[in-house]
């Protein structure tokens, strides 16, 4: 049965009760009219010890909202939604009696499904059919053609210098070389804080690369640039580092390696500087995410880049879909980077004060200028959705 | 379209989900008519010649929060207030901030969501503006009533200037504290780029009464509190005492109020070891009754110059009732509409760190509030149990109507 006809047997039994009041009969009635004019389709997601149970695993594409339900498994507590190895949405922290949503803009293909911890089949596939119906305006989608485009060779880009700047800043670790290393690890965290969101979707990526001691269970299993980040500034020594860095090479080489076939629709690049702005708030601002070495306002930078970047290839199409949204995020960008110009120390990337040096009033500050403009930039992917 | 109320949200979201939600939609329906008679008994409205939340029944909760504006545009500080005057009346009749919150997957919901499915619990939202907004940023500093003077240092102030002051107020007080608190949240986000939060204060519990129809209520020391505050009733006696009128030097503060609000810290552990005749003699009232010493009835009139066969005064020289009383300031009046707060406990003794949320509404600060402060803070034998941590004035514009706007005169 399809959702619509649920609606509308709704709304008879609803109509059927004598002392509605307008309010409420409006209320049934207005979301049956939302549901006809195309809301998201829906996929109720158990679960359960042994993984996913979909209630459906195929569906028409366009807008699909996942409603992800723990009935009572400890084992599993997450479900994702893939494409090859790329986690495309998720909703976590699923645990017993909790339930969530995620909602993707699907197109046709086959995509899977994937709940860790289960017991049963790893991964469950999730066809869509058709086509989906254009939900976006006409207007700019030259533009955000180009955009996609635009966005992908900036990340190659990027990628590429990451693999570059993080060989340079690894050679100096395996040689053993503190002062070398210590001045070649900002410059390869730029490249990185960049486009973070783009290795997050690749799973365990993300980890591997950037995880802060308290991301692992087993102080053992850290990797990564912050476990060097570590040796350097609190342990001074780079004593059994050289597994560490050849594994932050091959991590490095694997992301530049992904990221040359993938493609990006205009919604993921929006949330992607969404994202980078609600990392700098999460972990910048704090002082939490250098904290041996406290080169935060290198990262904080190069997040708010990151989003910028992906801003601006979306700002021509967003300049003929939504002019005002476009210039008041246009304005945001300019009073952040007016706001972190008193901590720049030169000119290159990663000339900006160590964070220590940076007092709590002026973090509150900086905190209130990406608050002012992560707002409207959670507006834009669903401007540009299509 | 009919306007969707957070309940007959609820209900429709119930929709989405399948045969459970045939169930949802008609016993929320159902509910729904009983909703909306909750919903007519509780709203309180926004509009008319003075700010609600004022003269209003007091409510049972408190979020107040206190902002200062970011940008220094004059068109961006009146876009905040034509979008916040739009809002409140939408939160206070129990809507979200828009209709169609979910209209989009891929857009955050513009409404947080967390009022969804409760009632509009008597919700007031009252908006004030802080001396510092009449500095040059905004062209207002001629416009700065002379009422809005700043509130000079009081003796045993220990003020933490942190969560004092402000540029802009907002009080929201309602029956349900989740709806209080939704409302300054939505306030918050629609102010992003232009104004951010400085400080907010939780108030877990009423201790004023504001109308003749309510019990007086009981602060933290378990008195009860504002026996002869100012009530609804008293339409001369807001007229006199708390409405700006034509004696103003700004005409566009007519119909508006002054509210001064402190934090008032209570050493809570060394008031509960005080014998009950000592607790007694520092408010002035019996602890059970509320009456005035030497009366029975809590409504009884102070007896100021009533003496014990001692010759002493009933009621102490130095007792609370007695320095607050009008017949000690020159007959001015406050009224009052605090809340009981707790903020956990001191980071430095490990005491209660819990008091009362001074709120109280007035015509004139300079005349009202200040005066009667210096005289309690000199003699006041409350001194003892009691700090004042925080300080702020606002100057709260009159009513407006639907369309309005909050300080329309302001700002023409």
């Amino acid at each position: 049965m399809n959702s619509t006809a649920r609606r509308g047997v709704v709304v008879v039994a609803a109509a059927s009760v004598a002392a509605l009041s307008a309010t409420a009969l409006a209320a049934c009635g207005s979301s049956s009219g939302k549901a006809a004019a195309g809301g998201p389709k829906s996929v109720a997601v158990k679960l359960t010890d042994k993984g996913c149970e979909p209630d459906t695993t195929s569906i028409d594409a366009g807008p699909v909202q996942f409603k992800v339900t723990n009935s009572g498994t400890a084992a599993v507590s997450e479900a994702e939604l893939l494409r090859g190895d790329r986690i495309l949405g998720e909703k976590e922290n699923i645990v017993e009696g909790l339930s969530g949503t995620f909602t993707l803009s699907l197109q046709a293909g086959t995509y899977q499904l994937y709940c860790p911890g289960g017991k049963g089949a790893e991964k469950v596939d999730f066809v869509v059919k058709g086509t989906a119906s254009p939900t976006a305006p006409a207007t700019g989608a030259a533009a955000l053609e180009q955009a996609s485009a635009d966005y992908a060779t900036y990340v190659k880009s990027q990628t590429a210098e990451l693999v570059t700047t993080t060989k340079t800043f690894t050679d100096a670790v395996r040689a053993g070389d503190i002062v070398a290393a210590k001045a070649a690890y900002a410059p390869a965290r730029v490249y990185y804080e960049r486009i973070e969101p783009v290795a997050e979707s690749f799973g365990d990526l993300d980890p591997d690369i950037d995880a802060r001691i308290g991301d692992v269970d087993n102080p053992a299993d850290w990797t990564g640039f912050h476990r060097i980040e570590k040796a350097l500034w609190s342990d001074n020594s780079l004593a059994g580092m050289t597994p560490i860095a050849d594994g932050l090479d091959a991590n490095v080489n694997k992301l530049n390696g992904l990221v040359q076939t993938l493609t990006y629709k205009p919604e993921e690049i929006a949330n992607g500087a969404s994202e980078l702005l609600d990392e700098v708030g999460k972990s910048k601002i704090t002082g939490e995410e250098e904290d041996y070495s406290h080169i935060d306002l290198v990262d904080f930078v190069a997040n708010v880049d990151g989003a910028e970047q992906a801003f601006a290839v979306l700002e021509p199409a967003l300049q003929q879909i939504k002019p005002d949204l476009a210039t008041t995020i246009r304005d945001r960008f300019t009073a952040l980077y007016a706001g972190l110009k008193p901590y720049q120390t030169g000119s290159k990337a990663t000339d900006y004060k160590n964070y220590s040096e940076v007092t709590d009033d002026q973090r509150k500050a900086l905190a209130a200028l990406v608050d002012a403009l992560a707002e409207p930039l959670s507006t834009v992917a669903g401007t540009v959705v299509r | 379209m009919t306007e969707i109320s957070r309940r007959g949200f609820l209900a429709a979201m119930g929709v989405a989900g399948g045969s459970l939600a045939l169930v949802g939609c008609s016993s929320g329906s159902s509910s729904s008519a009983k909703a909306a008679a909750e919903t007519a008994r509780s709203t309180v409205s926004p509009y008319g010649p003075h700010q609600a939340g004022i003269a209003t029944k007091s409510q049972d909760r408190l979020v107040f929060a206190a902002f200062d504006v970011t940008s220094n545009k004059r068109a961006d500080l009146v876009s905040l207030l034509k979008t916040w005057s739009a809002t409140i009346p939408r939160l206070t009749g129990g809507l979200q901030v828009v209709d169609d919150v979910e209209s989009n997957p891929q857009l955050p919901p513009q409404d947080t969501g967390e009022a969804v499915g409760l009632p509009p619990a008597n919700l007031t939202v009252t908006v004030g503006f802080g001396p510092s907004l009449f500095d040059n940023r905004f062209g207002l500093s001629a416009r700065r009533p002379a009422a809005l003077a700043d509130i000079p240092p009081i003796a045993h102030d220990n003020l933490n200037p942190a969560i004092s002051n402000g540029d802009l107020c907002v009080q929201a007080c309602a029956d349900d504290p989740q709806v209080a608190f939704h409302a300054v949240r939505n306030l918050r986000r629609l102010a992003q780029g232009t104004a951010v939060l400085r400080w907010t204060q939780l108030g877990f519990g009423k201790t004023s009464s504001t109308s003749t129809t309510q019990a007086t209520p009981r602060n933290l020391m378990g008195f009860k509190d504002g026996t002869n505050n100012i009530k609804a009733e008293d339409a001369g006696v807001f007229d006199d005492q708390v409405w700006v009128g034509a004696e103003t030097d700004q005409s566009w503060m007519r119909g508006g109020t002054y509210v001064v609000t402190r934090r008032i810290q209570m050493f809570l552990e060394s008031w509960d070891r005080d014998f009950l005749e000592d607790q007694e003699n520092v408010i002035g009232r019996a602890k059970d009754t509320g009456a005035p010493l030497g009366r029975t009835d809590e409504f009884e009139t102070v007896p100021l110059d009533a003496k014990h066969p001692s010759g002493d005064p009933l009621i102490p020289l130095d007792a609370h009732i007695r320095l607050a009383s009008p017949l000690s300031n020159d007959g001015h009046k406050l009224l009052r509409r605090g809340y009981s707060f707790t903020d956990g406990v001191h980071p430095q003794t490990g005491e209660l760190d819990a008091g009362l949320f001074f709120i109280a509404f007035q015509k004139d600060p300079r005349v009202q509030f200040v005066p009667i402060q210096r005289r309690l803070a000199q003699n006041d034998a409350l001194n003892e149990y009691i700090q004042h941590t925080s300080s702020a004035l606002f100057a709260c514009p009159p009513g407006f109507e639907a369309g309005g706007m909050l300080g329309e005169a302001l700002f023409a």
